[in-house]
């Protein structure tokens, strides 16, 4: 009977944690406008995304072990986050386009690449996470380390302009009117890989 | 304290540890040309795993990662290159192991360590494949291995396991499931292009899930709503469906059917084979005493045509 309740008190306490983080993450994308509940909700929603974050101890400084523990334990448990796989929308797709600049003038044009296509399903789901606003400070560094990547094969190259942006899927309808996908730029990095330096710009 | 504890036999077990099995050793396979480009440190691979490792280190510096073992492999002399490749034998072994039923409890700790380690370091290039293939390791290295058509139990005749622990762990499988696609559905009940078809025509068209042409797709353009609404109400419906003796079994055959088109018409494949293993391993029918049924049916009805 002991071992009984030690159990059921372990499933209680893990089940919460996940109930937790699944509240939080539904809290969220309403708190963000992106449901199709009114706007109204959404300070409420915030209010409640704060208050599952503080159940998971994410309100406590970065070095509480408390905080630590949770951390450790869910993503132990592969429940570090919620189940809003394509939800509440499917999101955008993005690309990196790189040109690269040869010292003679020429300019070619290229693309991060792997050899398997569940590694390219990977460095997908990469590139859509870059353009969400918690990855900006990381945007740059990591813009640079695929670029490169692609440099480690074209050594020749003088320069690369790293160009990331949207591709805007047409709907149905637009579809059936004949309207393909389209690219939207959306910021800019030029990698000079002589002289080590980088420049960035924003569109 | 009975709904946690129900008595079971350990068909379900068995289910999770081969279904799973196949599952890492799949993973192993398909990331076998890019693991070492993947996980290298910086400047020598796709992008640095330091960098995965060091936005996992801000959560809790004790989550288990790849740069674990290349230290350790730094301390006896063995190169960075050599250390991804061990770990990615060993994690395929694992699989191998598990699919058998050698060395389980070993075999499901490994597994579940090393695919942690690798998700965690490729944490930018991680998915939802990775957080359902973690749950499953969880589960499986805390349940009560090895089962009874495991090779452990063919060469050390181990006791039988207390059929309520087994029913304890898979009900633990059971509500995590129930989680899953509660909020799943939730989340997408509340946006507005799972209810016009929006959303799988969306999901359908972009790369790298565009298996099907859009001019092929766009001839079911009247079907996309109706689908759309049927994966949220099956979803949402789930955590009360699926207990129910009349609609548990269709509620089940439903979800798996949306699974194994998710894998064949968007590529893929390991979140499709991993949530079909969760799902047989959780609310599967009891495969030996279904089979046993059918046997005596048709011994039934064979002998009494039989009879003159």
């Amino acid at each position: 009977m002991g071992a009984k309740r030690i159990y059921a008190a372990w499933a209680g306490v893990h089940f919460f944690l996940i109930a937790a983080v699944c509240v939080a993450g539904i809290f969220s994308l309403v708190a963000d406008g992106l449901t199709i509940l009114p706007s109204a909700f959404d300070s409420y929603a915030r209010k409640g995304e704060l208050a599952a974050a503080s159940v998971l101890g994410k309100e406590m400084a970065a070095s509480n072990p408390v905080r630590r523990g949770i951390a450790t334990y869910l993503d132990a448990a592969g429940s570090q986050s919620g189940y809003t796989f394509f939800a509440p929308n499917v999101p955008g797709y993005h690309r990196l386009i790189l040109e690269l600049y040869y010292h003679d003038g020429r300019v070619e044009y290229d693309s991060p690449h792997v050899s398997g296509g569940a590694a390219a399903l990977r460095l997908d789901s990469l590139l859509d996470r870059l353009a969400e606003p918690g990855y900006e400070p990381l945007r740059e560094v990591v813009v640079k380390m695929l670029a490169f990547s692609v440099w480690q094969e074209h050594r020749d190259v003088e320069k690369i302009r790293a160009i990331f942006g949207s591709v805007n899927q047409p709907g149905i309808r637009d579809f059936e009117h004949g309207k393909r996908e389209s690219f939207q730029p959306l910021f800019s990095f030029d990698f000079s890989l002589r002289n080590k330096e980088n420049q960035s710009t924003t569109r | 304290m009975d709904f946690l504890f129900p008595p079971e036999t350990d068909k379900w077990l068995a289910v999770l540890r081969i279904g799973l099995g196949l599952q890492v050793a799949v993973y192993a396979l398909f990331l076998k040309s890019d693991w070492n480009y993947l996980f290298a440190r910086t400047g020598s691979g796709l992008v640095s795993r330091e960098l995965g490792e060091a936005i996992t280190s801000f959560d809790s510096r004790l989550i288990p990662k790849l740069g674990w073992l290349v230290a350790l492999g730094g301390h006896i002399g063995i190169g960075e290159e050599t250390v991804l490749s061990v770990a990615w034998a060993c994690l395929l072994c694992a699989g191998c192991c598990l699919l058998l039923g050698l060395f389980c409890r070993p075999a499901a700790i490994i597994a579940w360590f090393l695919h942690l380690c690798a998700a965690e370091s490729g944490g930018l290039l991680a998915y939802g494949a990775d957080n359902f293939m973690t749950i499953g390791l969880f589960y499986l290295m805390l349940s009560p291995l090895p089962d009874r058509y495991s090779l452990d139990h063919r060469l050390v005749k181990t006791k039988p396991k207390d059929p309520q622990l087994l029913g304890f762990w898979r009900r633990v499988l059971q509500l995590h499931l129930c989680f899953v696609y509660f909020f799943g559905g939730l989340a997408k009940c509340l946006g507005s292009g799972w209810w016009d078809g929006t959303n799988l025509w969306r999901s359908m068209t972009r790369p790298p899930f565009n298996i099907i042409s859009p001019d092929v797709l766009i001839r079911f353009k009247y079907l996309l709503p109706i689908l759309g609404i049927s994966i949220c109400l099956l979803e949402l419906g789930y955590v009360f469906f699926i207990w129910m003796k009349k609609t548990g079994s269709v509620w089940l055959v439903c979800i798996l059917g949306m699974h194994v088109a998710i894998g064949l018409t968007m590529g893929m494949y390991l979140f499709a084979l991993v949530m079909i293993v969760l799902n047989l391993a959780a609310f599967g029918p009891d495969f030996g005493s279904l089979s046993l049924a059918y046997r005596q049916r048709f011994h039934a009805v064979f002998t009494k045509q039989l009879t003159p």
